[in-house]
């Protein structure tokens, strides 16, 4: 691996996002067509401006539509263009940008589009539906496990090994869900939601409560890509991509360790190594991770080697974690408050970090100069992790 | 647009399969070493890695770290422990269950891979990581050779 021998520097910007909400009525493309559109507007691009289109999507399953990159192709601009879809389940919201960037890194195109749609509400009777045929057929399927029980049994793994206590980890869906406020794309916002309010409510899967999951959503977000070549005929302050990297872990979620996760380390470390970071948390400023549960905001804070094992929990304690406190941690809101519909929330990864560094944040806008981000997002089988370093040079 | 709606009844909508009804999936050359050795012997087989000490449960045919193929197959026995649990009160279509179901990984010993199954025979309250198990199998003549020929661990 040669992080050093990229061709060309990668700039965001632009970035758009739909709201995020059960939408029946606008199908996938309109949504998708809908961010893509926010974004080339604020980039001041037309359509016929781009070269190439990356487009993100979770299962076909969520559609019930198969090749759902060819079925989303119109919406997303991808119409006699090189176009293509990548998938990593929950990752593909920092995955899609990723594969955005190697086709301007590359120096193959100078202007990318990457959009990300994700449809939960189609299938029926619910997305867990959908996320059933995820398991090995014949050791898993039998025993008819779902989703939120294997979370529950990798927060239980966290919590025992590193001695964490619930009420710390609740205390994250406190703090999304108030960061939301403001933010126009919001389903989960809660200007008043309290820590009782988390710890009592209804039992899913013990450890986890309702208040500690991010439910199905609707939606799309998008950003435009260009390369150093032509950056500053669309902007005088650019925000840059100064590093990627991603790693996936086995196939089989037994066989892993439950308390840490190590492929995102290896995924922090490639993403570090390229924008030159030496001490990740002195030289980063902020964070966006993944957090559709409470308790992976602090693994990932783990995992992106912010915090030691355990420590990410304390943190949140004391308030550092806060909009206003020393490391602010999902800003956005994150998918707690704002919502989850899998690949686009490429919009409160990618796209909150884009619009710190601009600040373009409105009221979400942290209170410290911020020069440097990190957004991450985590899926597949819960084994893959994708780290994208930003900054303002 | 961006109107939030919540009924789906309210929208006109067109109802929709996919129309592959079902699938054959194949167990594999190990997999079918260890739902036979389930069905016929009652025994729970797992194999090793020698370059990487590590046993596979269920068993493999090649080791995923090394790439080493695998031959060395073994009897892992009943006995394991609990390595992480949960206590289930919603199914997948949200509707609750009860009694809940308490699923957990076992583990077979240090170097082995935790197997997914289910705990009875035990009060929730008791359960805890570090917890000695045993499995439960259906009776010799029930078995059929899948996962579920092991009922669930219980306490010993
Ligand atoms: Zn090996």
């Amino acid at each position: 691996m040669d992080l050093k021998k990229i061709r060309k520097d990668v700039a965001v910007v632009g970035a758009g996002m739909t709201v995020f909400a059960r939408r029946l009525q606008e199908t996938g493309k309109e949504m998708s067509w809908e961010a893509a559109k926010m974004a080339l507007d604020e980039a001041g691009l037309t359509l016929k401006d781009i070269d190439a289109v990356v487009l993100g999507s979770a299962p076909d399953a969520f559609d019930g539509v198969h090749k759902k990159g060819e079925w989303l192709l119109d919406g997303a601009g991808g119409t006699n263009k090189p176009f293509m879809r990548v998938y990593t389940g929950g990752g593909t919201a920092v995955f899609a940008p990723i594969a955005g960037w190697w086709h301007v890194a590359s120096g193959m195109f100078k202007r990318v589009l990457v959009v990300c749609e994700e449809k939960m509400s189609s299938v029926q009777p619910h997305a867990q539906s959908a996320f059933a045929h995820i398991w090995d057929p014949i050791l898993d399927r039998p025993l008819r496990p779902n989703l939120v029980w294997i979370f529950a049994m990798e927060m239980q793994r966290y919590m025992h090994k590193y001695n964490v206590r619930y009420e710390d980890i609740a205390l994250v869906a406190v703090k999304n869900k108030r960061n939301a406020v403001g933010h126009p794309c919001a389903q989960l916002a809660d200007p008043t939601i309290t820590l009782d309010d988390v710890i009592n409510s209804e039992p899913m899967a013990l450890p986890v409560r309702r208040l500690d999951i991010s439910p199905p959503s609707d939606g799309a977000s998008a950003i435009v890509l260009v390369s150093e070549d032509v950056v500053y005929e669309h902007t005088d302050s650019p925000v840059w991509i100064e590093g990627v990297g991603w790693c996936l872990d086995t196939t089989m979620w037994t066989n892993r360790d439950l308390a840490f996760p190590k492929f995102l380390a290896r995924a922090a470390k490639m993403a570090y190594e390229m924008a030159g970071i030496k001490n990740p948390r002195k030289e980063i400023d902020f964070a966006e991770p993944y957090d559709p549960f409470d308790y992976k905001e602090l693994q990932h804070l783990e995992g992106l080697l912010l915090a030691d094992p355990g420590e990410a929990a304390i943190m949140t304690r004391e308030g550092k974690t806060q909009r206003d406190g020393e490391f602010p941690v999902c800003p956005s809101g994150g998918l707690l408050g704002v919502g989850n519909p899998i690949a686009a929330t490429l919009g409160i990864k990618i796209g909150e970090v884009y619009w710190q560094l601009a600040r373009k944040a409105g009221p979400r806008q942290v209170k410290k100069d911020v020069r440097t981000g990190v957004a991450q997002a985590w899926g597949d089988l819960m084994q893959f992790s994708a780290v994208v370093v930003m900054r303002r040079r | 647009m961006i109107e939030r709606i919540e009924k789906a009844t309210e929208i006109r909508h067109w109802l929709g399969d996919m129309e592959a009804d079902h699938y054959y999936y194949s167990s594999g050359i190990a997999g079918e070493k260890f739902f036979v050795a389930l069905r016929d012997e009652g025994q729970i087989l797992g194999a090793h890695c020698a370059a990487c000490n590590l046993t596979y449960v269920p068993p493999r045919i090649y080791c995923e770290h090394c790439f080493a193929e695998l031959t060395e197959y073994k009897d892992m026995g009943k006995r394991g422990c609990v390595v992480a649990f949960t206590i289930a009160h919603y199914d997948k279509a949200g509707h609750r269950l009860e009694p809940p179901e308490i699923f957990a990984l076992i583990s077979f010993g240090p170097c082995t891979t935790p197997l997914l199954h289910r705990l009875g025979e035990v009060e929730p309250e008791k359960i805890c990581v570090g917890l000695e198990v045993e499995a439960v199998l259906k009776p010799k003549k029930d078995r059929e050779g899948k996962i579920t020929d092991i009922l669930y661990f219980r306490p010993r």
